[in-house]
């Protein structure tokens, strides 16, 4: 879905691409004072094979008192090199697709929709369900991983090791499709580069249905497990009137206005998701026809004044923003991404408030936020 | 514990027969070593240069036509408009040199190199990463974390990542090393006690990929390409570089 809007000059223009959302890291604040205050620094290099941001736990003896997350560590200028690397569609695109490497799909769709959408050209029916096909298997992939790690943090390993596995499948099925796990190089203005043989689609049927047995098995033992569910149950609360001031988005916002806010109905909210992905899937799949591609027109055609296209795609961790600024011939002048991370750390941040820094890993992983993504 | 026992029970052995007994199972479509033909023309080299994502991936001087495996995405796009060039199902791509990475047209049939530094060798049965992310997408990190898994199992050959610089044998780098993680990269890597290595892994690592390249700490020892590298890449570099594995598999 792409919106337009269009300015008459460009000092406008430039004023509503600086009111997208951009995360700011916390104004500093004093030390906590008296005998049980102590502060706590973690990364930016942290202990797993995870992405670099700093945090500083400030704590009352036991509590959590503050949360400050740091970010910016990550930054590369994507969207700047976007801007720079117009005329190389294939570049860009591949910029999109490395802003965080787990919704590569889901940028590449956007990225993809803003051409379309200011080349004025229809992409076929097929290919767009093909694209969907792939950002619910990127769901999927990812909210499994996650639900297995928050099973390791909390050290019920059966899910952990089950979940571990099972995620590659899901990236191996997204291998199938396009030759990439993460699905990069898959989705370009047009159309797709993929190519879904009737071959293909049965293996993916059979694939899914053995597939998604083992996962029922493995989420199933993990809910109805009494230490789990208790270790998460009221653990990260971000309360539902909290949720919307703060502006979160996705899975965060639905456990917080669906369910109770905590670590379990983050949980649960990608349980369901993941049930709804599947159906969505397997619907597509019965639909699916081999993909044709719509041609894209060699340079993007004039327009009148200054017009800036925003692409949102519903990704895995919430809704996914692209907005383009174009003049009038056509030259993009501004890019920005504004990932559904963006709008969540702070939701974090309050989730920790009151716990211990010991409940900082399953409070994080149940948020799960791209640093990419957000320092971009 | 009962239930446990039995979804196991069901679910079965998974970890995969690679590389014990068997090569990857690699998706179809699965983009390996480029291969170019020698007799690629000067017009077909443009053709295939003109749709390249990467600036110098694809080279063409007086050493004749190159395509360079540390900047290369794999994206495929090249060998879309060009059939002089192809990318094979060849996934052992881990060398121990930067020039090693650089394919030449008309190049004979790959062997992958051998490991012969001794304190190399001697971490046959013990290899201690520390990762550090230094402005990656996450897709390397993720794809490293996976070889954890049951799945592939890498500790069954004493390959873990570890949480302190402290415990590492070598530093496994993932991205371009983004400004604001040049400090936090050199603090790490000068941490590690000697001797250590530096792996870079994926193409950001190992030539900045789409971004600009920030300073590496040292030479790496072992490059891994790709965007990001197959697990299967990984984990036969990996055993490699230790000289654990040698054969073909």
């Amino acid at each position: 879905m792409t919106e337009v809007t269009s300015f008459a000059d460009l000092a406008d223009a430039n004023a509503f691409m600086d009111s997208l959302f951009v995360y700011r890291d916390p104004p500093a604040v004093a030390p906590l004072k008296g005998a049980a205050a102590h502060e706590v620094a973690v990364g930016p290099v942290h202990a797993g094979v995870i992405e670099p941001g700093h945090f500083r736990f400030q704590c009352m003896g036991e509590d959590v008192y503050n949360l400050q997350i740091f970010l910016g560590y990550q930054h590369r200028g994507v969207e700047e090199a976007i801007v720079a690397a117009q005329g190389n569609a294939a570049r860009q695109i591949a910029l999109a697709e490395t802003c965080a490497g787990d919704t590569s799909i889901a940028a590449a769709t956007c990225f993809a929709e803003i051409q379309e959408a200011f080349a004025n050209v229809a992409i076929p029916e097929d290919a767009r369900r093909l694209r969907t096909l792939l950002l619910e298997l990127e769901r999927i992939a990812n909210h499994v991983g996650d639900l297995g790690a928050l099973a390791g943090d909390v050290a019920f390993l059966p899910t952990a090791s089950f979940c571990g596995r099972i995620r590659g499948e899901y990236l191996n099925m997204t291998a199938l499709l396009c030759g990439n796990r993460f699905g990069r190089n898959a989705v370009v203005p047009g159309g797709l580069r993929v190519e879904l043989t009737e071959e293909k689609r049965l293996k993916l049927v059979d694939w899914i249905a053995t597939v998604k047995k083992d996962l029922d098995a493995a989420l199933k033992l993990m809910f109805e497990e009494p230490s789990v569910c208790e270790r998460f149950d009221g653990t990260g609360v971000v309360p539902k009137a909290v949720a919307e001031e703060l502006g979160l988005v996705g899975v965060a916002r639905r456990a917080s206005v669906e369910l109770h806010g905590d670590v379990l109905s983050r949980a649960m909210v990608r349980r369901t998701e993941i049930e709804e992905a599947h159906r969505k899937v397997l619907d597509l799949l019965r639909k699916c026809t081999a993909s044709t591609r719509s041609p894209m027109p060699a340079q993007l055609p004039a327009h009148n004044g200054f017009a800036a296209l925003t692409a949102k795609v519903n990704a895995w961790r919430g809704e996914l923003l692209h907005v383009a600024l174009f003049d009038a011939t056509g030259q993009l002048l501004r890019y920005r991404i504004v990932d559904p991370s963006a709008h969540n750390w702070q939701g974090l941040a309050w989730a920790l408030r009151g716990e211990q820094i010991s409940n900082f890993p399953i409070c994080n992983k149940s948020f799960n936020l791209s640093y990419c993504g957000t320092d971009r | 514990m009962f239930k446990a026992l039995l979804a196991r029970l069901k679910q079965g052995y998974k970890t995969g027969s690679f590389p014990t007994q068997s090569g990857p199972n690699l998706p179809p479509d699965f983009r390996g070593r480029p291969e170019i033909a020698a007799d690629i023309s000067e017009k077909e080299f443009s053709a295939a240069a003109a749709v390249c994502p990467i600036k110098d991936a694809l080279m063409r001087d007086a050493q004749g036509v190159r395509l360079d495996m540390g900047r290369c995405l794999f994206c495929g796009r090249c060998a879309e408009v060009c059939r002089k060039i192809r990318f094979t199902k060849e996934y052992r791509l881990g060398v121990f040199t930067r020039e090693a990475l650089v394919v030449k047209a008309g190049e004979g049939p790959y062997t992958p190199p051998q490991q012969t530094n001794p304190d190399a060798l001697a971490l046959r049965n013990t290899l201690q990463l520390r990762e550090v992310s230094a402005g990656g997408c996450a897709g390397c990190e993720l794809d490293a974390n996976v070889l954890g898994t049951l799945a592939w199992d890498m500790g069954r050959f004493g390959i873990r990542f570890v949480a302190s610089p402290r415990h590492a044998d070598a530093i496994y780098l993932t991205g371009p090393i983004s400004a604001n993680m040049q400090l936090a990269l050199d603090k790490t890597y000068a941490a590690a006690p000697e001797p250590k290595f530096l792996i870079a892994a994926g193409a950001c690592a190992i030539s900045g990929g789409l971004y600009a390249h920030g300073r590496l700490p040292a030479p790496p020892a072992l490059y891994i390409p790709g965007c990001p590298p197959h697990p299967a890449t990984t984990l036969e570099a990996l055993l490699r570089f230790t000289g654990r594995l040698t054969g073909q598999l």
